[in-house]
Formats: structure tokens, C-alpha cells, sequence
């Protein structure tokens, strides 16, 4: 049967690439991709998404349209709190230990900047969905490499 | 500068190295795979591109710390599922396995006669096969289904891609590909034939 499996699967590959190809703007958005890219920045890794790491209980427990995120780099973590309401996302910020900083909330359609207060706290407001990536600069005047957020599909 | 498109460890180390060329040449190796696992996930269309950007986003900004450059497309087909997985809680739909899609069980049409068959032009054959072998598709398990779709990817995923896109043990892949493939055959023979399929 290997031979004729191996048939039945290529015709299934031609079936695919002609009913569902990769759109092509998708594609170009894979290739763009690649100028997202922030050399000279720390990369914050994911850490928690409410959506995937929290028990099915504290699922049900948690207000609904709520999602937590957090990242997290050395010894500082950048905790959201997504909320979405109708199509659009807000996110609310804190970043410990608490320090003021200029937030880039960078979407490939484009980049919305905020501050962090002394408190590290931050807000945005309504954010379209889709794949996002938050950029943390010192405040002016203060040093320190620039921090980039993993993507995430808000 | 000669990047060998089918040397994924050569493409990851030049795109880590800001070559713009090796980056291309790794979407256009992994493109489909990404594109597939969305897919198999049985996503809408939205959500599939939310999955399939947010994937090569993130492997834009790790690409100079990827542990095994070699192995990128086990590490975008997990990333993709990952995706996928979230997508799917956030949308709160996630399907219990198997058996949810077997629900559409009309047959396709009735047995052709000679006469059509005769008519038909070879075009013709070949879109009504293909809407019954993408029919046949869809009536399998949701573990079938989503491990064909996957291996459906073009260019061909590795096993350990698929093993990656789908949280499966490698060594499943093979057996349970010839299963399905059998039971592709089995339902596709069973909408032609106008009967029940065997199970």
C-alpha cells in the first residue's frame, strides 16, 4: 500500500495548494515580517496566557472577554490585562518591579505609543485584533537596552 | 551570497544573520505547513491569519536563538499550534475530538450513469473528484482530518513537523497516516457508491 498512500497523498497536496493556497497577501505579510524585527532589544518571553494556562475552574471564574498575558525578561515582568469588547482589544499594563517607561504597542497595520507611569502602569486604547507586540523603552534620560514582547494574537 | 533553499539550518543561520534572501527562502519553504496547521485547526479565515502572522512575527524575533536551526519547522508548526490552541479558547469553541463532523452524511450525488461518464470531459473528472475527495476529507475523524491536512501542506512537511503541528508522538505519525489514508479511501468509496461507509 506505500506507493499507492503515497499517491492518495500527493493528490491530496495538489487538492490543497489549488482550494486552499496561502493567500498571497499572507504572504507578503511573512515575508514583511522579517522588518519587525528589533536587534538591538531584550526579548520578554511569554510566560502565562490565561487562555492556555489557566485551569478550566478559573476559566469559568474569571470575568468573561478578560484575558491575562504575561512576559517576562531578567528579572522585570510586563503583565496585561486584555479586554475585548465588540471587535476592538484594550489593554491594561504593569510592569514590575514598577518603573516608567515609553510603551510601543506595535500591530503591523501600525504603532501606538504610551507612557508608563512612575507606577508602571499603562493603558491603550482601543486596539484592533490581530498579532501584536509590545516595545519598552527608558524613559529620556535613563539608560537601559529597549525590551521587546513575544506576538500575540490579541 | 549561495543560500541552498533546502538547507532550513543554512536559511535560519543567514536570516539570524539579516539576510533578507534566507528569510524569504525560509517563508517559502514553511508558508504552507504554517498556512496547513491553521487549516487543520479548522480556524475561520480571520483567525487562521491572525495564526499564521502572529507565527512568523515571533520567528522574526527569535531567529538569532533558535536552539536547532535544522529543526525550524518543528518549532513554527508548534508555535502555529500554540496559536491555534489560544485561537480557539478565545473564540470558545473548542471541539470535543473526533466524531463532531460526521454529521453531513449526504450523499454527494447518485451513481453516474454511463452515459454522463462517457460525456464528461476529463476536467470535468477531475473537479468532481476532487469535491469528493475533499468531501471524503472532511467526513473522517477530527484526528484524521487534521492530520491529513497537515501532510496536505506543500511543500511536503516532515514527520516530525507533523508530530509538532499536532502534539503527537513522532512515531505515531506513519501508522496512523496509513489508517487515515485507508479510511480516506473507505469514505470516498462509500459517497460513490451511495452506501454507508464500513467503519
Amino acid at each position: 500500500m506505500r506507493d499507492s498512500d503515497d499517491e492518495l497523498e500527493a493528490e491530496l497536496r495538489r487538492l490543497a495548494a489549488r482550494r486552499e493556497p496561502v493567500p498571497a497577501p499572507l504572504h507578503q505579510a511573512a515575508v514583511d515580517a522579517f522588518s519587525w524585527r528589533d536587534i538591538d532589544a531584550e526579548i520578554a518571553e511569554l510566560v502565562y496566557d490565561s487562555l492556555l494556562d489557566a485551569d478550566a475552574a478559573s476559566l469559568v471564574r474569571g470575568p468573561a472577554d478578560q484575558r491575562m498575558v504575561s512576559f517576562a525578561v531578567g528579572g522585570m515582568t510586563i503583565d496585561l490585562e486584555v479586554t475585548s469588547a465588540g471587535p476592538g482589544r484594550t489593554v491594561m499594563g504593569q510592569i514590575v518591579p514598577p518603573q516608567p517607561a515609553t510603551v510601543d504597542i506595535r500591530h503591523p497595520q501600525e504603532t501606538v505609543t504610551v507612557e508608563a507611569d512612575d507606577l508602571g502602569r499603562f493603558r491603550s486604547g482601543p486596539l484592533p485584533p490581530g498579532p501584536a507586540s509590545l516595545r519598552l523603552r527608558p524613559p529620556p534620560g535613563a539608560a537601559g537596552p529597549a525590551i521587546v514582547t513575544d506576538w500575540v494574537a490579541l | 551570497m549561495a543560500v541552498d533553499p533546502d538547507d532550513t539550518g543554512q536559511l535560519v543561520r543567514g536570516a539570524a544573520g539579516g539576510d533578507e534572501v534566507a528569510w524569504r527562502g525560509l517563508v517559502d519553504r514553511f508558508s504552507g505547513l504554517v498556512w496547513a496547521v491553521a487549516r487543520a485547526h479548522r480556524l475561520g479565515d480571520s483567525d487562521a491569519a491572525d495564526v499564521y502572522q502572529t507565527t512568523w512575527l515571533r520567528l522574526a524575533e527569535h531567529i538569532r536563538r533558535i536552539d536547532h536551526p535544522d529543526r525550524v519547522g518543528a518549532w513554527l508548526a508548534t508555535a502555529a499550534r500554540r496559536e491555534c490552541l489560544q485561537s480557539l479558547r478565545a473564540a470558545g469553541r473548542v471541539l470535543p475530538t473526533d466524531d463532531m463532523d460526521r454529521l453531513d452524511l449526504t450523499p454527494l450525488t447518485g451513481n453516474p450513469t454511463e452515459e454522463t461518464v462517457l460525456a464528461a470531459e476529463q476536467e470535468r473528472e477531475d473537479a468532481d473528484r476532487a469535491a469528493l475527495v475533499w468531501r471524503a476529507l472532511d467526513r473522517l475523524s477530527a484526528r484524521c482530518r487534521e492530520l491529513l491536512r497537515v501532510l496536505m501542506a506543500s511543500p511536503p512537511p516532515s514527520y516530525a513537523e507533523v508530530a509538532a503541528a499536532l502534539g503527537l508522538p513522532l512515531g505515531s505519525i506513519g501508522p496512523t497516516r496509513a489508517r487515515c489514508l485507508q479510511r480516506l479511501r473507505e469514505e470516498v468509496a462509500g459517497i460513490t457508491g451511495g452506501a454507508s461507509s464500513s467503519n
